[in-house]
């Protein structure tokens, strides 16, 4: 399959303004971050809060404008692009975000929510609007009836539906999914996470699928990369590629089973994790790290490739 | 050690919490489990005895604890007994901790307060737990603001206020919910540790059905303001009998060792306004049927657990 996306070496410096008492400082977000994402595959993007996750999704649509690196989606340069010829674009990449609940304008009724995205590409719909918004209520699995209602007249989980009704209105081939269950019952988040697993198979999707959560990620993707400190430290080609970099598997022991039979061993974790504005120099885990040598607090290991399971860690298990 | 007998609980005219027991022992930790609005944090509330405080009342049932009922204790004994014997966790640490005052007086205050230590006294023991909490340096950690610290570790600081009175049950609402999960593994070792070190009568409320899989003894399902399942957690999570439950752990991702997939709950969690009537998860069953929408089940005990759900005897001779 052809890629469909390709990130390279992609960057986002945030800076904060200065003052009388105070440094300008700055972080890096997202750090030399490159993956590719092939027709149809959905990968799983986790990491822990503060990782750069949200923002690398943000990065390629551009919501915000990268520091550094490239995104090629279908073959198109997006750092090439003009504003207009990035909002044309935007119609075939979508995104869903974690909160439904300020993601609908409170005062549309769900009918206009579905239907913005038509009238701000400018596109008019083969059907007629009512017709249209009413099949991409259905193709969520919500009844069309409810095109009348608003958003504080709904739960969570319908919301949710909405917003992917909204990111499938013109038909795109990507869809970002930033944490889209983080904020729903888990009850929802099974309904959601079929629903998208239907809709990836009847639409030919693809995903880029943004999670805190390891075993959703495992459940729901193809590939997975870890992300720590604004960096990718290990691209598992699988869900069932076993950890190497020792971070990844601090995260795999960390999250439990739901079965009273295999309870994990905890072992301690020391240190903290480094506030982004002051690094340390070598590996962003290196404090926290049980293989870690005077090697890894010299040098940041790069994500090397071995088989297609890359690592960026100098003693990798 | 604590024992809740069919609780229940009123706003002016609204029942949101009713037919809850529940009982918890030393160095036993009790899960308490349900998705938003099933009634647990207000659980947690009415054994604090803080109901009044946001207008609710115990409408019935008892709670007691070490031979006495404390929804018949007044208010002034209640207040030696809360944060002294009973701790509290909650799951924000920041509507535990002033962000005003250095950590080190906060904890003291615990220590002064209910065992009636001097000032010295007080600090002596504070240090003595952050170091149990094994958090690094204890004495510098004392002259910190809470805004000085990370969320795991602003955590730790309020599990130990909340033992710094030595108390004999602890009840932890959610204590890990706004966490990392390697952080939420650490703060899970620790009360692990702390329940079988102190034994510590536990109650740790989750919406998280692996953390209650992970730590608990024993675990109590709640839904719509009610218990539908209870019993030790090895029997719930092998032969859970109630359809709630059975579609509970049917909704985690399991990862790799299952591929089956996730199959979801038909419908939403009702709000206390519109709790159905007959069993509160009727509704969103797979199994309903008449008698379920008019006559609320009574519990039908197997083994050491028991499930509120009028067919609970078919549903234990079928393998979930």
């Amino acid at each position: 399959m052809p890629n469909l996306l390709e990130v390279r070496d992609l960057s986002k410096r945030f800076t904060s303004a200065g003052s009388a008492f105070r440094k300008a400082r700055s972080m890096h977000a997202v750090n030399g971050v490159s993956f590719d994402l092939a027709k149809g595959r959905v990968i799983g993007v986790v990491g822990e809060s503060g990782c750069g996750k949200s923002t690398l999704a943000r990065l390629i649509l551009r919501l915000i404008e990268p520091s550094g690196g490239a995104v090629h989606f279908d073959g198109d340069d997006l750092l090439a692009k003009s504003p207009a010829q990035m909002r044309r674009l935007r119609a075939r990449m979508q995104m869903v975000f974690q909160d439904p609940y300020s993601a609908i304008d409170p005062r549309y009724t769900l009918a206009r929510a579905v239907a913005e995205p038509f009238e701000v590409q400018g596109v008019t719909p083969e059907k007629p609007m009512t017709d249209e918004v009413a099949g991409l209520l259905e193709m969520v699995g919500l009844n069309p009836g409810l095109a009348t209602s608003y958003p504080h007249q709904i739960s969570g989980g319908q919301k949710q539906r909405v917003g992917i009704a909204r990111a499938l209105a013109l038909r795109p081939s990507l869809l970002v999914l930033d944490e889209p269950t983080a904020s729903l019952d888990v009850s929802v988040q099974a309904q959601i996470i079929g629903l998208l697993e239907d809709l990836r198979s009847d639409l030919g999707l693809t995903y880029l699928f943004i999670s805190h959560d390891l075993s959703l990620v495992k459940y729901f993707c193809d590939e997975i990369l870890v992300m720590y400190l604004g960096r990718v430290v290990e691209a598992l080609p699988d869900t069932a590629a076993p950890a190497r970099h020792p971070y990844t598997r601090t995260l795999m022991e960390s999250t439990f089973e739901p079965d009273p039979k295999k309870r994990r061993l905890i072992a301690p974790l020391e240190g903290e994790v480094p506030s982004p504005f002051d690094l340390p120099p070598g590996c962003a885990f290196v404090d926290r790290c049980p293989n870690a040598s005077a090697l890894c607090r010299s040098e940041t290991p790069a994500l090397s490739t071995e088989t297609g399971h890359a690592v960026a860690c100098h003693h990798p298990i | 050690m604590l024992s809740v007998r069919d609780l229940g609980v009123a706003f002016g005219m609204v029942q949101p919490l009713s037919g809850v027991s529940f009982s918890v022992n030393k160095g036993e930790t009790l899960g308490i489990v349900g998705e938003s609005g099933s009634g647990k944090s207000l659980t947690a509330m009415s054994v604090m005895g803080l109901l009044p405080l946001s207008g609710g009342r115990i409408t019935g049932g008892s709670v007691e604890f070490d031979g006495q009922d404390l929804t018949k204790l007044p208010e002034r004994a209640y207040r030696k007994l809360r944060g002294g014997r009973i701790g509290l966790i909650t799951q924000n640490p920041m509507t535990s901790l002033d962000p005003l005052q250095k950590i080190g007086p906060q904890v003291d205050d615990v220590a002064k307060l209910h065992l009636g230590l001097d000032g010295a006294e007080a600090r002596a023991r504070t240090e003595d737990i952050l170091g149990t909490l094994r958090i690094p340096e204890p004495s510098l950690i004392c002259e910190r603001y809470p805004h000085q610290m990370s969320g795991g570790m602003k955590q730790r600081i309020v599990i130990a206020m909340a033992l710094a009175a030595d108390p004999d049950v602890l009840i932890a609402d959610e204590p890990t919910t706004a966490l990392d999960v390697t952080v939420q593994a650490q703060i899970i070792r620790l009360l692990d540790d702390l329940v079988k070190e102190r034994d510590l009568a536990l109650v740790l409320i989750t919406h998280d059905m692996s953390v209650v899989a992970q730590t608990c003894d024993k675990i109590v399902v709640m839904y719509a303001g009610r218990a539908v399942e209870h019993g030790p957690v090895e029997e719930i999570f092998d032969r859970p009998r109630h359809p709630y439950t059975q579609a509970l752990i049917a909704c985690i991702p399991r990862g790799l060792d299952d591929a089956t997939r996730l199959t979801g709950i038909e419908g939403t969690v009702p709000t206390v306004l519109n709790y159905p009537k007959g069993c509160p998860f009727h509704p969103r069953c797979p199994r309903a049927e008449a008698i379920c929408a008019t006559d609320p089940p009574e519990f039908s005990v197997a083994g050491d657990s028991a499930a509120a759900c009028h067919f609970a005897e078919v549903a234990n001779a079928q393998p979930a």
